[in-house]
């Protein structure tokens, strides 16, 4: 009874399918292929990692930065998913926009964000020029390395990877670079339980330090 | 359709199953409400929803005629752009959240290798719209709703994560078809029986991650009138509403995934036992939110960060001792 129920599903979605892949070979001639596909999505994420961006630096309220970053993030993770590893990009969503975006914004709030801070006065036309200065840095780093290869690599379509060529890597070859990072952030939450724990009392319950 | 080859077909089949799912999201809602009015009324000894239609049945739909008829006011001095946004936010994430979901050996509207992370991925987005919708409003319960919701919901995603790393490690995929594929037929054979730490972890986060009693302190009405939703009316709050219950109605789709042998039972596999399991869960949801007074907030943190993480590390350290030496 089980395989006669699923046969008859699979052949309903077959019949479904039909339709569909007619109107796609009517639709074919028409639509970009998949290079120029991947070009426009590329260009999308683009727009949507610069657009972000922007809103971050240039508005004048720090919750809407922290939009303009969470959009950033989104475009990155997009950046991920044209390179065929989807899972550094929902990694990316879950840790960046899910864990570090939403600290960003409990520490913001804490802080009491007032509308008349340093940060919502426009910067001087020295500094911008500075920042401007500082854009360059990456650009001739990788500027000369940009102009060599450009258009000689051939590059092939990559494929979805599974997790496990992941792990085994990270526990095998770069072992040495995943400990160092978790070392970083052992640093990190030590400094954090230090500051919290500076001027505790453990003689009160506590709640009221 | 395989996330690798998206073709035409692929996005028709993409789209139709969007459509569905927001149809599954309203008429959860829709019946999500009567069910749990009638259960708090059955619980508290009073009829619940009598008037309108037989039994009362035709209250939601009243309910949500007057929730689109109501004024959308706004108050003075609100981010106007972020107070709308708000809500939006909050409920179009929870759409993709059901796309890997198998409800049947066929019916997966994106067959990810990755399933379960795409869902934790995007589920911070319902955090996200919960603190914008609080800090946007200009209020200053809204404001401290959404501090709270950010430390329960920060909190408790880590024992979530841990104890479905559990039965990820068990199974040794993300997968969640085959997750499902690796349990069995009968009650036995699910993973409730080799993993019932974890299924009770997941239990309890569950609850607080989807914000509701006895962890409903974002919104807790008595302390903090509506919390981070307390400026919205009309349609903005109809929208928190309605991602509330698709939050719910997700959660336990993931547990019945994960714990409950998915779309197997006994007799005939089939989406039907997915529906089955996931609103056997939502009525354990509804049961315990009448039936648990409100922690307070140290209570909530201290059960987290003291018994639910420790337990869930520890579980998840004797399936990783098991699954290497044992076998699975």
């Amino acid at each position: 009874m089980q395989q006669a129920t699923d046969s008859m599903v699979q052949t309903l979605l077959d019949y479904l399918k039909q339709p569909l892949s007619a109107l796609q070979e009517w639709l074919a001639p028409l639509l970009p292929g998949d290079e120029w596909a991947a070009y426009l999505a590329f260009a999308l994420y683009v727009l949507i990692i610069v657009g972000g961006g922007l809103g971050a630096i240039l508005s004048r309220n720090l919750i809407r930065a922290m939009l303009g970053l969470v959009m950033t993030f989104l475009g990155v993770a997009g950046m991920y998913l044209l390179l065929a590893s989807p899972f550094l990009a929902f990694m990316q969503l879950l840790i960046y926009v899910g864990a570090v975006c939403v600290l960003i914004f409990f520490a913001v709030m804490l802080t009491h964000n007032t509308d008349g801070g340093e940060e919502s006065r426009l910067p001087s036309v020295a500094s911008v020029a500075y920042g401007l200065l500082a854009l360059l840095a990456p650009l001739a780093v990788f500027g000369p390395f940009i102009v060599m290869y450009a258009g000689r690599v051939p590059v092939a379509t990559p494929e979805v990877e599974g997790t496990d060529k992941l792990g085994a890597g990270l526990l095998s070859s770069y072992v040495l670079p995943f400990e160092l990072i978790s070392i970083i952030l052992l640093v990190a939450m030590a400094g954090a339980v230090y500051l919290a724990f500076r001027g505790y009392n453990p003689k009160s319950d506590g709640l009221n330090q | 359709m395989e996330l690798s080859n998206i073709s035409i077909s692929g996005l028709i089949i993409l789209v139709i199953a969007c459509l569905l799912v927001i149809a599954l999201m309203v008429v959860n809602a829709i019946v999500m409400v009567y069910a749990e009015r009638k259960g708090a009324g059955f619980i508290q000894r009073r009829p619940g929803p009598y008037e309108v239609g037989p039994w009362g049945t035709l209250q939601p739909v009243v309910d949500s005629m007057k929730l689109l008829g109501k004024q959308i006011f706004v108050p003075s001095n609100v981010d106007f752009f972020l107070f709308f946004a708000a809500p939006v936010l909050a409920f179009f994430p929870v759409l993709l959240l059901f796309l890997p979901i198998p409800f049947g050996p066929f019916l997966t509207a994106l067959k990810v290798p990755d399933g379960i992370v795409l869902i934790l991925a995007f589920a911070g987005f319902g955090l996200l719209a919960n603190l914008l919708a609080g800090y946007a409003s200009n209020n200053k319960y809204g404001v401290l709703g959404a501090g709270r919701a950010v430390s329960q919901g920060v909190a408790y995603e880590i024992p979530m994560i841990l104890a479905l790393l559990a039965v990820v490690f068990q199974t040794g995929s993300m997968n969640l078809s085959e997750i499902v594929e690796a349990q069995g037929r009968w009650p036995w054979s699910w993973n409730i029986l080799c993993q019932p730490l974890a299924f009770f972890i997941y239990l309890v986060t569950l609850v607080a991650e989807t914000n509701r009693a006895p962890f409903d302190l974002p919104e807790g009405e008595s302390e903090l009138t509506a919390g981070f939703h307390t400026e919205y009316s009309g349609m903005g709050f109809a929208l928190f509403f309605l991602a509330e219950y698709a939050n719910m109605l997700l959660v336990s789709f993931v547990c019945a995934t994960f714990f409950l042998g998915g779309y197997k039972g006994p007799v005939l596999d089939g989406f039907w036992w997915t529906f089955i399991k996931a609103y056997l869960v939502m009525m354990f949801i509804v049961w315990i939110r009448w039936t648990f007074p409100r922690v307070r907030f140290d209570q909530l943190l201290n059960i987290n960060w003291k018994w639910l993480l420790p337990l869930s590390i520890l579980n998840l350290w004797i399936t990783a001792v098991v699954v290497n030496f044992i076998g699975k």
